[in-house]
């Protein structure tokens, strides 16, 4: 038997057992966790026909309270569920940063109450109701940030088709706007109003107070004022570090590849009507080879310097003047020599012989002839040694008188 | 012009050959001291203009598009796409990243866009990736290559493209 009232245990089983239609619920209730009558019939209907355990209209509404019917028919899920159920699924919804500065508001109103307060039992109160709110407000924002980071991560791979890069640009330009940049003002401690501003001085007014105060009480308290306040900055700290060095870099990152892409895609598609991608593309000149000279002079000159390419080389041999000199037939002079029947003087008969025949007689001439004397059939007679010059053309002879003859036998 | 530079020769035969002069090389420097002069020098000699940041140099002239120049946005929007689409930061694979050659050839294959590709130059690879390897605008070595800096003037050619689609579509 089921107890009358409410108990946590049933509400985690409940949770436990049926976490599928949970979480379905939740997903499909999502931002503002509200679903159509028909919608929310039809996952019940869905789970119940899928699971054994099944799930009572009745159970949901009434029991476990996990939503009611409103009067214009939708099912809203119950507020108590929620942040509960975010935190299980990891799964926050973004509030706009006004509820974030709502917070800091709230905060800011119980600071400066708190430091006029003079009532012990109010100070407590208010202290609380600070470390509640900044409590609260680190929860909010460390969820926020995780679920800007998951949607950016989904963003950046979400490339289900080109057409979706312009809502890509988008999606990064109003997270950007609307999110990042109020959220990096709310925790810009250059910023008097902002909300790391309240915490750091928060800090150190609690800390003055959990010295000073006389009241063991109050000691405690702001005490734990005091932690709450060096956590929060810390966690604020981290918080504005990924939302800054990660986040905007990011989101920043992905409109401008958004851009480079859409660009490609616009230029791919039209790549046949350069017309239709309206911006030029860059003129690049082109690989040329004369640089200097026109291409119409090198033509010219080309074809003036082929005029001559035709002719075949020339290889002149220098030839030297080879003076092909005369030189006597000895056997017409020697049939001479044996016609006269020997001779007195053999070498001036040489002489006066050449002469009759030529001019200028050389060494060479005159040796061509004298050397008939080597002759087997001529006999030589050799007496006086007195010697005469013989003058040549090239040389001066001295020369015995010798008498030369035809051997008897012949 | 007062005086030239050391690198005066490199430098002018580099841009007028079409290639990319790009930072740390010391030709980009003496370039970057003279730019004014330089920019009045190749306006004057050969009537193109000097396109000079703080990190890449190039020339543009005004005769007709260059195929190529197309060709070559094609592809690296073909790659940047299938890079994004298997969930790879496009932007820092083009800027730093190392490609084999195969295997990009292989992945531009497997893209529904290839046969686009098809009719360009890009279809003969190897000759593709070369000709954009002596312009500096990718650098080949051993069946990989790399993007140098001057790939980002493609990227804001895409950026023109995309802001100039976002005013069509707001002026509708």
């Amino acid at each position: 038997m089921s107890n009358l009232n409410l108990s946590g245990k049933e509400i985690l089983r409940f949770l436990n057992t049926h976490y599928e239609f949970v979480h379905s619920a939740f997903a499909a209730g999502k931002p503002h966790f509200m679903i159509d009558a028909d919608k929310f019939m039809r996952l019940l209907h869905d789970y119940n026909a899928k699971n054994e355990s099944k799930i009572s209209l009745y159970r949901l509404t009434s029991e476990v309270k996990f939503c009611r019917q409103l009067s214009t028919g939708e099912y809203k899920l119950n507020r108590n569920y929620i942040p509960f159920l975010e935190y299980l699924f990891n799964d926050f919804v973004l509030n706009l940063p006004e509820t974030l500065k709502n917070r800091y508001q709230a905060v800011f109103n119980h600071f400066t109450a708190l430091k006029t307060e003079t009532t012990g039992f109010r100070v407590v109160l208010l202290a609380q109701e600070i470390i509640n709110v900044i409590e609260d407000f680190l929860s909010d924002i460390e969820g926020q940030t995780q679920r800007l980071l998951r949607d950016t991560e989904a963003l950046k791979v979400n490339v289900g088709n080109h057409s979706a890069f312009s809502t890509r640009i988008q999606r990064a330009n109003f997270w950007i706007d609307e999110y990042i940049i109020p959220l990096n003002g709310i925790l810009d401690k250059e910023r008097a109003d902002s909300i790391v501003n309240v915490i750091i001085q928060l800090q150190q007014y609690s800390n003055e107070r959990r010295l000073l105060s006389d009241n063991y009480e109050l000691k405690l308290e702001f005490e734990k004022l005091y932690a709450c306040a060096v956590n929060a900055k810390s966690e604020l700290d981290k918080t504005l570090s990924k939302l800054t060095r990660e986040l905007l870099p990011l989101l920043e990152r992905i409109k401008s590849d958004s851009i480079i892409l859409n660009g490609f895609y616009h230029f791919v598609e039209n790549i046949d009507d350069p017309k239709a991608y309206v911006a030029a593309l860059p003129h690049i000149v082109r690989r040329t080879k004369s640089s200097v000279t026109s291409k119409a002079f090198a033509a010219e000159a080309e074809f003036y310097i082929d005029q001559f390419s035709y002719l075949t080389p020339e290889i002149l041999f220098n030839e030297s003047d080879e003076d092909i000199e005369w030189l006597p037939d000895a056997a017409f002079f020697k049939e001479q020599l044996l016609k006269d029947d020997g001779v007195k003087d053999f070498y001036k008969w040489c002489l006066t012989s050449l002469e009759e025949q030529t001019e200028n007689i050389t060494l060479s001439k005159f040796f061509t002839l004298s050397n008939m004397l080597l002759d087997e059939d001529l006999v030589i007679e050799y007496k006086d040694e007195k010697r005469y010059e013989i003058k040549l053309a090239d040389a001066t002879l001295l020369m015995p008188k010798i008498k030369v003859y035809a051997k008897l036998s012949k | 012009m007062q005086s030239y530079p050391s690198e005066h020769r490199e430098i002018v035969s580099a841009l007028v050959d079409g290639r990319f002069v790009i930072y740390p090389n010391p030709t980009f420097v003496s370039l970057k001291l003279q730019e004014e002069e330089y920019r009045e020098f190749f306006t004057q000699s050969y009537g193109y203009e000097l396109v000079i940041d703080s990190e890449i140099a190039y020339l543009t002239s005004t005769e007709g598009t260059e195929k190529r120049t197309r060709d070559f946005v094609l592809f690296l929007a073909l790659l940047c796409r299938e890079l994004d689409y298997s969930g790879k930061n496009f932007r820092d694979a083009i800027e730093v990243g190392v490609f084999d050659m195969a295997e990009t050839e292989q992945m531009l294959r497997q893209s529904s866009k290839c046969e686009v590709l098809e009719k360009t130059s890009v279809a003969n690879f190897e000759d593709f990736i070369s000709t954009w390897h002596r312009k500096n605008v990718l650098f080949r070595a051993e069946g990989q290559f790399k993007f140098t800096k001057a790939v980002k003037i493609f990227f804001d050619f895409a950026v023109n493209v995309a802001n100039a689609k976002l005013k069509e579509a707001e002026a509708v």
